[in-house]
């Protein structure tokens, strides 16, 4: 298998905070790779440096090879990565049209654009139905929807999702772990950060734990579901008693 | 003249002054749309221009479309000089700590810059007045009894043409979507890869060519330059952009005529002292209800001088 993204030595912090204390990892192609910690562990805080958003400091970031660490945003973007970020964060008082478009703000060539504007709104009927109204008055689920395919506009390599599930009903829960599955099978690489680790431990084909700014585990969730060390401090032990129920 | 022909007349007047209002506040608002920040300094930088294009035509005799050519160069560097200093790129990131304080900072320099600019201007052309080329001579147009100034229709036909433009980049090209999104949400514009600082620049250069646009004709029309004009401009574009809405562009541009519209009829029937202040009661009826709407009170408190509120 071959990396995607590589992650050596990263740190990053807002103001004298340090949130990242020296990150490595690497993400294979073509899986979903799955982040996991507690609050403040700094996951969005990686998110953020890996996109170029929050200025990263010491270490590197490779994408295929090539160093993007210390990059513009704009230029990460337009080098293949795309982060749907937490709490959507659409632009409200833009119409949804609009907001694909803007995904696509980084690409060249109408036709193609136009192209893949159409075959998003075929992917997701329910923006299609909602394609002149504003995002702000779209709902949660529907907001993430846009967000994902905001993302997936600028043709990403590698697609960073940041708690896509957050502040969602179950039912919309399982829509969008869904739609992750699907946007994996076209062959784009995911990064996910999510709360919701039985959700995405099912999906993932490999994982990472984080922890005060540094990434302490990472193995194949099959035998994290195994692992009771991991069970008890990550997956709560309701999730334990729950696994030995069933 | 007629009650109706004395009206009309004095409307006619008033909206070719607002039009002018609402070019400066289309400036103003611009800027404001994408750093949600005051730029107090917005009038001084196109003053500048203005004296330096002055100067230069008093000095070679040169034409007034290399006159406004000079006036829009000099003022799109005070712009951009204006938001390295005060408003860097990295100060429209909310997310950032200290925001309040941030905010503070970037007006009271904007402030500063606004003196510095200003003196710069009237220590090295201290007199009070300076000539200034004329547009079109006062030529009058007379249509069904009424008689517009050709000048005047030239603030209208520009003011027309500045909205016409502004609107059609802002809607229809991909640089215009990059400022829409960076104006709702920075935080996005940044994740989806639009270059934010670009933006700023941006917003600083076709507000400085707006402004100027408006400070030209204004100048032109009267045939004369005072040290006055930036505040006077400033003043004004601020006035139209809090009563129109922070932020709006629309409001912005429907404010502005009305003011001018406004200003005009208090003239005429109480005479020019009460002309300015019939603008500041009406911002303070907008203000004091805005107060007074529960829950309004804060966030249009902190919305004079950033806050939310862009459409």
């Amino acid at each position: 298998m071959t990396v995607v993204l590589s992650v050596r030595g990263l740190t990053a912090g807002y103001g004298k905070i340090q949130a990242l204390k020296g990150v490595s990892l690497d993400v294979e192609e073509g899986g979903i790779a799955c982040l996991l910690g507690p609050n403040g562990a700094g996951k969005t805080a990686l998110m953020f440096a890996l996109t170029g958003i929050l200025k990263a400091q010491e270490g590197s970031v490779t994408l295929r090879g090539a160093e993007i660490k210390g990059l513009a945003p704009h230029h990460i973007v337009e080098s293949g990565v795309a982060l749907v970020p937490e709490n959507r964060l659409v632009f409200p008082s833009m119409t949804v049209l609009e907001n694909l478009r803007a995904g696509a703000y980084c690409r060249s060539g109408k036709g193609e654009i136009d192209a893949d504007l159409a075959k998003m709104l075929s992917t997701f009927p329910r923006l299609q139905q909602r394609s002149q109204q504003l995002a702000g008055t779209l709902s949660g689920g529907e907001q993430q929807m846009l967000a994902v395919a905001r993302a997936m506009m600028s043709r990403p390599k590698l697609l960073l999702m940041d708690e896509p599930s957050i502040g969602l009903a179950p039912l919309v829960v399982a829509e969008i772990f869904r739609i992750i599955t699907q946007v994996s099978r076209q062959g784009v690489t995911i990064f996910l950060v999510e709360q919701n680790v039985h959700m995405a431990l099912k999906i993932a084909s490999h994982f990472y734990l984080m922890e005060q700014g540094k990434v302490i585990f990472s193995g194949d969730p099959k035998t994290a579901m195994e692992d009771d060390v991991i069970q008890r401090a990550y997956l709560g032990s309701s999730a334990a008693q729950h696994r030995q129920g069933a | 003249m007629t009650a109706f022909g004395d009206i009309a007349q004095t409307t006619i007047d008033g909206v070719a002054a607002g039009a002018l209002y609402a070019l400066f506040a289309l400036g103003f608002t611009m800027i404001f749309g994408v750093i949600r920040r005051a730029n107090l300094a917005y009038g001084s930088s196109v003053m500048l221009g203005l004296y330096v294009a002055t100067l230069a035509w008093m000095t070679f005799d040169i034409s007034i479309v290399l006159c406004f050519a000079i006036a829009s160069a000099v003022a799109i560097a005070a712009g951009l000089y204006v938001q390295m200093l005060c408003f860097p790129s990295r100060a429209a990131d909310r997310q950032q700590p200290n925001d309040a304080h941030r905010l503070m900072v970037s007006v009271a320099a904007s402030f500063a810059v606004w003196m510095q600019l200003e003196e710069l201007a009237t220590l090295n052309m201290p007199a009070h007045l300076y000539p200034f080329p004329a547009l079109a001579g006062d030529a009058v147009i007379e249509l069904v009894g009424l008689s517009i100034r050709s000048d005047a229709l030239i603030v209208l036909v520009s003011a027309l043409a500045v909205c016409a433009a502004l609107y059609l980049t802002l809607y229809r090209t991909r640089f215009g979507l990059g400022i829409r999104a960076t104006v709702d949400l920075p935080r996005a514009a940044s994740v989806v890869g639009i270059n934010v600082s670009g933006v700023f620049r941006k917003a600083f250069v076709i507000a400085a060519i707006v402004g100027t646009i408006g400070a030209f004709v204004a100048c032109a029309t009267a045939e004369q330059l005072t040290p006055k004009l930036g505040m006077w401009l400033t003043l004004k574009a601020m006035l139209a952009m809090m009563v129109g809405g922070l932020g709006s562009l629309r409001g912005a541009v429907v404010a502005g005529v009305a003011l001018g519209v406004l200003e005009a009829h208090v003239q005429r029937h109480f005479g020019p002292q009460l002309r300015d202040a019939s603008t500041y009661l009406v911002l303070f009826a907008v203000l004091a209800w805005r107060a007074w709407r529960p829950g309004a009170a804060t966030q249009f408190g902190v919305g004079v001088l950033g806050g939310r509120g862009v459409r």
